[in-house]
């Protein structure tokens, strides 16, 4: 009887080894593919497919806390959801380029774009995004107005947006600007003025 | 091999087995890890600048305590670590600016240019220094810090001559009444039980001349002074019901019969220093004097939350700390009361923060942030849709700002002012900050970035000291606009 419980825990023992090793080596291949889909997000140009149209981005400068209009010519998708996500991801691209002077995280991304009948737009963001923005009440609410402002210039319809991140609700961006709630599109362009 | 009908039995037994013994590894490592878990321990610090605990550090069986967390609150601060050295500046207040240095692994230093023994060695952990905390009553009279009382047993350290020694007058009559006289007004803990009532002083540096005294009463029998892990507790007891009254502004606590006997076991609390639940607490103990135009400065996040990395050695929480300290000094040297809602390194959520406020009802908050982004000071406000609601009427949590957004506008605006006449580089912005939005009071946050290209500038102190003239002859300038808040 001893015997054979000392066979059979060993083989449990190994049993545990085996799963941990393999565990290990699980853990490996997804940090592997987050590396590679990072990478690949990184330098990621907005989608090429569609009719080319003038975009109007609001860009963010920390040096002296303003927001700038600036207009850029991008392929757009039919669909509206689509177009803002583009929008968007022509917005990160010109602050993912080195000497950006408003920089976000390498990596960050726009997952999807939401429109609700309301007029409100629900975008969601990757988790890189927030998780490598950089921490400030100022740099974290130039990124959302220029966000809101853009989205909105580019879609009047867009009354309203809130930001989430990986598919859920996020207290604040990095640590500041609160993230729980809808942004008034009109709040936001008032201030893009302000700032300008 | 096993037999066919034996089979499961033994595989069910060998899985107790090794389930059991799992547990039984499991159950040491956790007793062994709750072993080596000790309770944290604080100094506690009595200072005419500041009352504050800082955390105690162990490091191979001795206490150290960080010399940052020491020296700040009681005067100019620049620390400067290189390597393995680390090199201090600090000018104590009304004193001239003296140099400290040590190097890791030592047990020698220099005080301006002569030596200082070390009880143990120096250690210095991520640019901070620790000093073993037996020298801390030798180490301050030579930076200019004097008288310094120490009391290792129950760490409580009192710099300057700030010790408050108590005086006790029993007059007998009936009832009889206890009169404790104070030279200052005092906030203790106050509880009462049948026979006994219990004064605790966490934020006074009370010290009592005598442990243990006996009256000849058939009131009030006798007192019993004791002081523990840097409080002080000052017990009454009784042949009946006892209870505290303050008197005097505070300065004198009047012990005396309770009016009826209670019928089970009642303990009153007053809270210190925010009445997070006073509001809640019938208390028969009349409450200290409390000023009707109270700042509330929130050094933003803590603890686990470092807020961001102004460089890889000074995170947030440092800076925003020294800053709120700095702001505190200002504004009472302009005759203003002030309350530090973080006053150590410890977190606090956002909506714990709003309640706390809230709960003080303050005159005015200020949040303290600091960022490596952009240059000088930023003041915001909240940034919420306007609505047209009375401060005084139902307030919804999420925009209860919105109905004190033009007081809060005066405030930013004056304090603007008041860094343009110091000439340092602002802006007056509007933002989407927590938990500025849930405040029920004028509220302004303040983050302050590097002046210049030195990121590491953020933290001299030249550069907060004018900062925090600025927020605080902002606060002062506009006082008059704000309402006071009568509790």
């Amino acid at each position: 009887m001893t015997r054979r419980i000392v066979i059979i825990f060993a083989v449990l023992l190994c049993v545990a080894v085996g799963l941990g090793i393999y565990a290990w080596h699980l853990r490996r291949k997804v940090t592997a593919e987050e590396q590679r889909l990072n990478q690949q997000a990184q330098t990621e140009a907005p989608p090429a497919n569609g009719p080319t149209s003038t975009i109007t981005l609001y860009l963010a400068s920390d040096a002296n806390a303003t927001l700038y209009r600036k207009q850029i010519t991008i392929p757009l998708p039919a669909e509206r959801s689509e177009q803002a996500r583009a929008v968007l991801r022509a917005l990160f691209g010109t602050y993912l380029q080195s000497g950006s002077p408003h920089p976000i995280g390498a990596g960050a991304d726009i997952r999807e774009v939401y429109l609700l009948n309301d007029g409100s737009a629900v975008v969601d963001t990757n988790q890189t995004f927030a998780d490598t923005h950089p921490s400030g009440v100022l740099a974290e609410e130039l990124t959302v107005a220029s966000m809101v402002a853009t989205i909105n210039a580019n879609d009047a319809h867009i009354g309203q947006v809130k930001i989430i991140v990986n598919g859920n609700e996020r207290e604040t961006l990095a640590g500041h600007a609160d993230l729980r709630r809808f942004y008034p599109a009109a709040n936001m362009v008032q201030l893009a003025k302000e700032l300008q | 091999m096993l037999s066919g009908r034996n089979r499961p039995l033994t595989y069910a037994t060998a899985f107790l087995v090794v389930a059991g013994f799992s547990f039984l590894l499991l159950a040491r490592y956790r007793a062994v890890v709750h072993a080596q878990l000790p309770a944290p321990k604080e100094l506690a610090v009595f200072s005419p600048q500041a009352t504050y605990t800082i955390p105690l550090l162990e490091t191979n069986g001795r206490m150290y305590v960080g010399l940052v967390d020491l020296l700040e609150p009681l005067g100019s601060l620049e620390s400067m670590p290189r390597g393995k050295k680390l090199k201090l500046r600090f000018n104590p207040a009304g004193g001239r600016p003296l140099e400290l240095e040590l190097q890791d692994g030592k047990d020698t230093g220099k005080v301006h240019g002569e030596k200082l023994k070390l009880p143990a060695n120096f250690v210095l952990q991520n640019g901070r220094g620790y000093v073993p905390l037996s020298l801390v009553p030798d180490l301050l009279p030579r930076l200019g810090l004097q008288p310094i009382e120490y009391h290792a047993a129950s760490q409580r350290l009192f710099v300057g001559n700030v010790v408050e020694r108590y005086s006790a007058e029993l007059k007998k009559g009936n009832p009889s009444r206890l009169l404790l006289g104070f030279s200052t007004p005092v906030n203790p803990t106050v509880a009462t039980e049948p026979g006994k009532v219990r004064l605790t002083f966490r934020r006074d540096p009370v010290v009592a001349a005598t442990d243990r005294v006996h009256y000849d009463d058939p009131l009030i029998t006798g007192t019993a002074y004791s002081e523990h892990d840097g409080i002080a507790e000052l017990e009454i007891t009784g042949s009946a019901p006892l209870m505290a009254n303050f008197a005097d502004g505070g300065k004198t606590i009047i012990v005396t019969a309770a009016p009826g006997p209670p019928t089970t076991q009642q303990v009153q609390q007053i809270p210190v220093p925010i009445p997070q639940t006073a509001a809640s607490l019938p208390s028969p103990v009349p409450r200290p004097p409390r000023p009707s135009f109270l700042v509330i400065i929130d050094p933003a996040h803590g603890g686990t939350d470092i807020g961001a990395a102004i460089t890889p050695r000074l995170p947030e929480k440092d800076v925003v700390l020294a800053l709120a300290r700095r702001v505190q000094h200002e504004l009472s040297a302009r005759g203003i009361a002030s309350s530090l809602l973080r006053n150590g390194d410890y977190a606090i959520g956002l909506d714990q923060r709003a309640t706390s406020i809230n709960a003080a009802r303050p005159a005015l908050y200020i949040a303290l942030h600091a960022a490596n982004t952009g240059k000088g000071v930023h003041v915001f406000t909240a940034l919420l849709p306007t609505e047209n609601t009375a401060p005084d009427s139902f307030l919804s949590w999420d925009s209860a700002q919105a109905a004190f957004a033009d007081l809060s506008g005066s405030v930013a605006g004056s304090i603007a002012a008041e860094l343009e006449n110091r000439k340092l580089p602002n802006a007056t912005l509007p933002a989407p900050l927590r938990p500025v939005n849930n405040v029920a009071a004028p509220a302004v946050a303040v983050e302050i970035a590097p002046p210049g290209q030195d990121t590491d500038e953020i933290a001299s102190a030249p550069y907060q000291a004018l900062i925090a003239q600025s927020i605080a002859a902002g606060v002062a300038a506009v006082r008059g606009k704000l309402p006071e808040v009568h509790p």
